[in-house]
């Protein structure tokens, strides 16, 4: 498919991909309803840029018909999603399929990720960004704290830890536009958690700040594909919501000894 | 390995609730004046309590009141396939003598996103009434249910005999529950994660068991993503004397496995072979991994390999011989690597691939493992567009050579007729079948037909077939097969299939036995749903999902029906009001609906 290159790389205007409004069509096909025409503004297709846009996904058509030959000698590539094959069938039943959709094929989220090559011993854990692609809108989409909607595709659930709290939460980074709202969500989840384990008396909740500038008590970092801990805030947001593994909020004090060492929640564990 | 694995019998606990309202006159106590209630009830007592299916004690249950009475005293395992089908409280006043309990939870299109999290099927109400009901509680076996360190501590705490827990796609859990788990019950046996999400709570669980030796017969934590502390789980298997089944992670490496095995490779019956990979120490001279397999005399069962490195596959051709059980659904092993291998795999009957293996190696599969019964091929890349290594090749071979074969879950991106056919004839033992060709509204490759005869053809040869999977492109003509002939079918799963309502009203009409049905992104509307309407109550639950439903035929089906709760789920930008229906998920219950319905569920 264009624009999708093989090793799971994506350019990152097509990290919010798919049209809502598609599991929808064969309902709502003559329905112009305003949620479904602002949605499909809003929306990137799967596609070279500069394709026109067609309401009920026929530059998927174009698509299907570049598919690699397969192994039979009658190649009916071109006919797998015709139309005319269904003419007796009323026209607002889509057979065409129109885009890669939620749950399909039906295969668990751990099972996803082989083909992204999850061999690194660095512990990747199960999200991988380059899924979002997939079909699938996220992996680790079973957070606990977070709600998500069936239809809605795209979210990127990484693990978060504090520094002094055991219990870990997970953050939707697609749901984010910047590093100043990550840290607002950070100080969201975990200022309660904060608050608890300190065992203050009476003292009120102290907002965690100065997550990004080394200013605050604590300061957020992360792991990245490749299992090396960096600080946040460094490279544009795309870029580090594309290789983002997992968030760590570590004690400011803490950073320089934090980051030097690579592996260094195995190294703990194996002593 | 138990993705979806299913329960044999019908589950039909819900029946034996009725407390006696038939034949009075049958009655046993009116009947027997010469003997008191309560020799009676010993004499019973001590008759059932050998009876251990479930259908046959559902079925003593109706007897009369007597009957009903003992058989709730003595029935110590008890299944419920649906959480929401009844309460805890009324788990625990009908059965007082509980030991084990088996339950099941979402239904199985939430494992593929389809159900927003915090749906529900929440543990916590079960264990607290359980905790004050049956302090001699020994197992329990859950399966999708949302499961919290706190459930887990009230666990660990209120059962003193505790044996066996067993989490199956479990969530909401992390390894502190694991911890107060393994730390605070004595006397645990099995302690079995498997395909749960388990969150890394960064706590070192696995020395939390206690100090002396252990009870552990099987420890599989193979869906664990978070590392352990391995000099731990050395000290552990060594004072294991008992341990049979041991399912490691992928943070365990080869080097450790083989330290593993030197300990404790004879009595092993299940090795989880963890990440099959080297760790750090890929300059030194690699240990005899072949030597320490050759040591595992009593291996039958063997998984794992999460990272596979490939030059060091052979090092389990000692036990392949001997191998009843192979899951390399993880490895993305081409068909060279694989010939060698299970050429060797004579006794194999389960069998876990990834279609890497492609058809070549399903050929070789088909050659050696005659007495193959459950096959499941995964796809390593699952795309719809994609070439596919897999196809009907694979499938006609594995017909041909595999001819015990009862279960088959197969991904490929094109299938024939033509092989269906040929598998419908050449595997009459089929009870399984689930079929997903990835690319939806796939026609026959070959013929461009639709793929309405394979699957009749597999109905109608396969006698006794309980369930099916379609895919593909189907017609109505598809269902009206199903319907004829597909009498003991008790699963049903159904996507993008499919012309009319006629075809889902050809399956409610046609398929008596039908328990389970989930379908998806199907044209089946009012119509179709009002056509059920006398099975309901007989069936454990019915998923619809992306169909044409109206909110107003499904009022009036709640209406019809008051002990089946009508959820329909949807985002929240769906109102009430809205008459599309997203989501529609039904199920008997005796307790009404459930009262932690989240915001996005609506109950009619």
């Amino acid at each position: 498919m264009e624009g999708y290159s093989r090793n799971g790389e994506i350019s990152p205007k097509l990290l919010h991909l798919i049209p809502q409004g598609t599991r929808r069509n064969w309902f709502h096909d003559d329905q112009a309803s305003v949620y479904n025409t602002e949605e499909k503004k809003l929306e990137l297709k799967l596609g070279p840029p500069g394709e026109d846009e067609h309401e009920d996904g026929s530059s998927m058509l174009r698509h299907i018909k570049k598919e690699p030959k397969d192994k039979s000698t009658l190649s009916l590539a071109g006919k797998h999603f015709s139309p005319s094959s269904t003419t007796n069938k009323p026209t607002s039943q889509k057979r065409t399929a129109p885009g890669p959709v939620v749950g399909w094929p039906p295969v668990r989220s751990f099972r996803k990720n082989l083909a992204n090559g999850s061999s690194s011993k660095l512990g990747n854990d199960s999200t991988s960004n380059a899924v979002v692609l997939k079909n699938q809108k996220c992996d680790d989409d079973n957070g606990r704290a977070m709600t998500m909607e069936p239809k809605r595709q795209g979210g990127l659930f990484v693990k978060i830890n504090m520094y002094g709290v055991p219990i870990g939460r997970k953050v939707d980074l697609n749901s984010h536009n910047s590093y100043a709202q990550l840290s607002f969500t950070v100080d969201k989840l975990f200022r309660g958690l904060l608050a608890a384990q300190r065992e203050s008396f009476g003292e009120e909740e102290k907002p965690i700040t100065g997550l990004l500038d080394g200013n605050g008590e604590y300061t957020l970092t992360y792991e990245d594909s490749e299992g090396d801990k960096m600080l946040v805030g460094d490279v544009p947001w795309h870029m580090f919501v594309s290789s983002v593994k997992r968030l760590r909020v570590i004690k400011t004090s803490k950073i320089s000894s934090a980051l030097t060492y690579g592996n260094g929640k195995q190294e703990k564990m194996r002593s | 390995m138990s993705e979806d694995d299913e329960d044999q019998s019908p589950a039909s606990d819900l029946r034996s609730q009725r407390p006696c309202s038939p034949n009075k006159s049958r009655n046993c106590i009116s009947s027997s004046q010469t003997f008191p209630d309560h020799v009676l009830e010993n004499v019973l007592e001590n008759v059932l309590q050998f009876l251990d299916s479930r259908c046959d004690r559902n079925a003593a249950s109706l007897v009369c009141k007597l009957w009903w009475k003992v058989e709730g005293l003595t029935r110590s395992e008890v299944f419920i396939g649906n959480c929401y089908a009844l309460s805890p409280a009324r788990l625990t006043q009908r059965f007082k003598r509980v030991r084990s309990l088996l339950l099941k939870g979402k239904p199985r299109f939430a494992d593929f996103n389809l159900m927003p999290a915090d749906w529900g099927a929440n543990f916590a109400p079960w264990v607290s009434t359980m905790a004050k009901a049956y302090p001699w509680l020994e197992k329990v076996d859950l399966k999708r249910m949302f499961v919290t360190d706190d459930d887990l501590a009230l666990l660990a705490e209120s059962f003193p005999g505790f044996k066996e827990l067993i989490l199956v796609c479990c969530e909401g859990f992390g390894t502190s529950g694991i911890a107060v788990v393994a730390n605070k019950c004595r006397k645990l046996k099995v302690l079995d994660l498997i395909e749960s999400d388990v969150t890394d709570d960064e706590v070192d669980w696995v020395s939390c068991f206690p100090e002396d030796v252990t009870c552990l017969e099987s420890l599989a934590f193979d869906c664990v993503e978070a590392p352990i502390n391995f000099k731990a789980l050395e000290a552990l298997v060594g004072r294991s004397p008992l341990l049979r089944k041991l399912r490691l992670n992928r943070f365990v490496s080869l080097e450790e496995v083989h330290r593993l095995l030197l300990l404790g490779a004879p009595q092993l019956t299940s090795l989880g072979t963890g990440s099959f990979s080297r760790g750090d120490q890929s300059q030194q001279e690699p240990p005899d991994y072949a030597a320490a397999f050759r040591s595992c005399k009593s291996v039958v069962c063997l998984s794992g390999f999460r990272e596979l490195m490939p030059e060091y596959l052979p090092a389990i051709l000692p036990v392949c011989a001997n191998l009843t059980s192979l899951n390399f659904s993880y490895a993305n092993i081409s068909p060279d690597m694989f010939k060698p291998i299970i050429h060797n795999c004579h006794k194999l009957q389960i069998f876990w691939a990834l279609d890497s293996i492609c058809d070549e190696g399903l050929q070789a599969v088909a050659a050696t493992c005659k007495e193959l019964r459950e096959l499941r091929i995964f796809p390593f890349d699952p795309r719809e567009d994609t070439e596919g290594p897999v196809s009907e090749l694979g499938l006609q071979a594995i017909s041909e050579g595999c001819r015990k074969l009862e279960s088959l879950l197969y991904f490929c991106q094109h299938m024939t007729n033509a092989a269906l056919i040929a598998m419908s004839h050449n595997c009459p033992e089929l009870t399984v079948f689930r079929l997903c060709i990835m690319g939806r509204l796939r026609p026959d490759h070959v013929t461009g037909k639709a793929m309405d005869e394979g699957f009749g053809a597999i109905v109608k040869n396969c006698k006794k077939l309980t369930r099916l999977a379609v895919s593909g492109l189907l017609t109505d003509q598809a269902f009206r097969y199903m319907g004829e002939y597909g009498k003991l079918i008790r699963t049903l799963s159904v996507a993008f299939a499919g012309d009319s309502d006629m075809a889902l009203r050809h399956v409610l009409e046609g398929c008596p036995r039908l328990q389970k049905l989930e379908i998806r992104d199907s044209p089946f509307g009012d119509v179709a749903l009002r056509s059920g309407m006398h099975r309901y109550y007989n069936m454990r639950f019915v998923w619809m999902s992306a169909c044409r439903l109206t909110m107003g035929c499904c009022k009036d089906v709640a209406r019809a029906m008051p002990n089946l709760v009508v959820e329909v789920i949807g985002s929240d930008d769906d109102d009430v009001n809205r008459d599309y229906v997203e989501t529609l998920y039904m199920y008997r219950s005796l307790d009404g609906p459930r009262k932690d319905a989240p915001q996005f569920v609506t109950i009619l």
